[in-house]
């Protein structure tokens, strides 16, 4: 086999022609137009008068200069040689360069070649900038992105989650919960890099605020459930995110701990610890002010029932006006990648919508209607509890434990308006559909009939959760 | 999240009473929870280990 760019480096034909006086026997030296007669013994034809010569049996050549004729020629006779040059590509490969079924040929640099040995079975040829070959073989992904909410595009809490210090800790951006080491914020930024992050519209930041000196450790995490947990049970996993700092982030080295962490307990929230806790992929990137791309790869132990995306940052001094970093694209793959080969981010959702019901799945928040918008039909149970139901949008994971509210008040018809609510607790009637909730607040006649809406704020919500 | 208060509401159809933790947020923002789940939400989320300064981070923890 060959390869070449130059396909007309085939083998010149040179042709001697030799007109005899008579009598000859062997020619050799200048023939009648002035060339040396040679040739390449083998490699010859001879005519005479046009009739090809049988070797051997009509003439012999022996010495790549003389041709032995074995009869005589005639005067006026017309002896041709025929004499093939030798055949040579400079850009041969040769057939040895390749190992096994399935190896491929491919190009390290200009007119250069090596052999890439077949990959694993289902895997798919990738180009890889980072690859001397350029291309490398990688296990295509097969499974949706375990980590809900990666790209933060849903904050049904809002926008901007203020984190105070040895508070409870809670969840910040749908799915992600945030330690409470710190005083500070948890927030929406847009990504605002079309250069390294082009494709991605928001991200999570962790910041301390100005003047703080608390220094001990803020994490952010995702805990996944049980049953997102165990299609990677045994599995190699690459987990790969985007992260960047603030100009006045203040770990040391600017770094960022990162780790996948699994237990083998069933739906726990991660707040304290796993039960049979371990830490199969971890990393440190160092961080700059500029977007950089980080996976880190490791094998989830088959007994795994449960894991979290853990990242923590361990502060130092007093907070500066940007002592913060942001994370975003998070995403949990199948196979062995690096920052360079890892899938493009992808919602776990799929789309937009599909990313907020798989939120929902584990917090829904009725939010951001006008300012006296309605949210259930409720009705008065005593003078002081109107019993309501909120159909969910989405089958919760549970049912719901845990109501958050504010600015909701009862109305009833003709604009009969209570104060706001002081209390609103889920009751043994609800269900992973249907959140029925009491709501206390005062004035109300047992039997009066209204809904619950905003008492004219449009910052007013009601929210469910069933996070683990 | 610190400002918690525990509030006892009896719903008017069972006439069964629930001990909730009432935790107030500010800005008239508030979360209820029954107190079981907030007493397990407490017990997991203040061990000393995610607020005091790490000896292993890489470890998570």
């Amino acid at each position: 086999m060959s390869i070449s760019n130059a396909n007309t480096s085939a083998a010149n034909i040179n042709r001697f022609q030799y007109t005899a006086t008579g009598g000859e026997t062997s020619i050799s030296g200048v023939d009648s137009n002035g060339a040396t007669i040679s040739y390449i013994i083998g490699k010859e034809q001879v005519f005479v008068n046009g009739v090809l010569l049988e070797r051997t049996a009509d003439y012999t050549a022996t010495d790549g200069a003389t041709i032995a004729l074995s009869n005589a020629l005639v005067a006026g006779d017309i002896l041709e040689i025929i004499a093939f040059s030798a055949f040579t590509v400079s850009t041969a490969v040769s057939a040895a360069t390749v190992a096994n079924k399935g190896d491929l040929l491919v190009g390290t640099s200009a007119a250069t070649v090596t052999n890439l040995p077949v990959g694993a079975d289902g895997s798919t040829l990738v180009a890889n900038s980072s690859a001397s070959t350029g291309v490398s073989w990688a296990t295509p992904s097969t499974m949706a992105n375990p980590v809900i909410n990666g790209g933060f595009d849903n904050w049904q809490r809002g926008t901007s989650i203020a984190i105070t210090y040895n508070a409870t800790f809670g969840y910040t951006a749908d799915r992600f919960w945030s330690s409470t080491g710190f005083n500070g914020t948890v927030s929406r930024q847009a990504t605002g890099d079309t250069t390294n992050l082009p494709n991605i519209q928001y991200c999570a930041r962790v910041q301390r605020n100005t003047g703080d000196t608390n220094t001990a450790a803020a994490t952010f995490v995702t805990p996944l459930e049980t049953a997102t947990t165990i299609p990677f049970a045994g599995k190699t996993v690459t987990v790969s995110f985007y992260a960047r700092a603030g100009a006045n982030y203040s770990t040391s080295g600017n770094g960022l701990s990162f780790n996948l962490i699994t237990g083998t307990g069933t739906d726990q929230n991660r707040f304290g610890s796993y039960t049979g806790e371990a830490y199969p992929v971890s990393g440190t990137p160092t961080l700059t002010t500029t977007w950089q791309r980080f996976a880190y790869t490791g094998t989830i132990a088959s007994t795994a029932t449960e894991m979290a995306v853990y990242f923590r940052a361990d502060r130092t001094g007093t907070a500066g006006a940007n002592d913060y970093f942001d994370v975003t694209g998070v995403q949990i793959d199948l196979g062995t990648y690096t920052a360079t080969t890892a899938p493009a981010f992808r919602r776990s959702g799929g789309t937009l919508q599909g990313e907020l019901a798989a939120c929902q799945r584990y917090y829904y928040r009725e939010a951001n209607g006008s300012a006296n918008a309605i949210v259930a039909t409720a009705y008065a149970t005593s003078g002081t509890i109107a019993a309501s139901y909120v159909y969910l949008p989405v089958q919760m994971r549970a049912v719901p434990t845990v109501v958050d509210f504010s600015t909701i008040a009862f109305e009833s018809p003709g604009n009969i308006l209570t104060g706001n609510i002081t209390a609103a607790v889920i009751t043994d009637k609800s269900s992973v559909n249907v959140a029925s909730v009491n709501v206390t607040t005062s004035g109300l006649t047992t039997g009066q009939t209204g809904w619950l809406r905003y008492n004219n704020s449009t910052s007013a919500y009601l929210g469910f959760g069933a996070e683990l | 999240m610190s400002n918690v208060s525990f509030i006892d509401i009896t719903d008017p159809l069972t006439t069964l009473t629930e001990t909730y933790a009432l935790i107030d947020n500010g800005n008239g923002q508030f979360t209820t929870m029954a107190k079981s789940v907030y007493d397990a939400q407490q017990a997991a989320n203040t061990l000393p280990s995610e607020l005091s300064t790490p000896t292993t981070p890489q470890a998570g923890e």
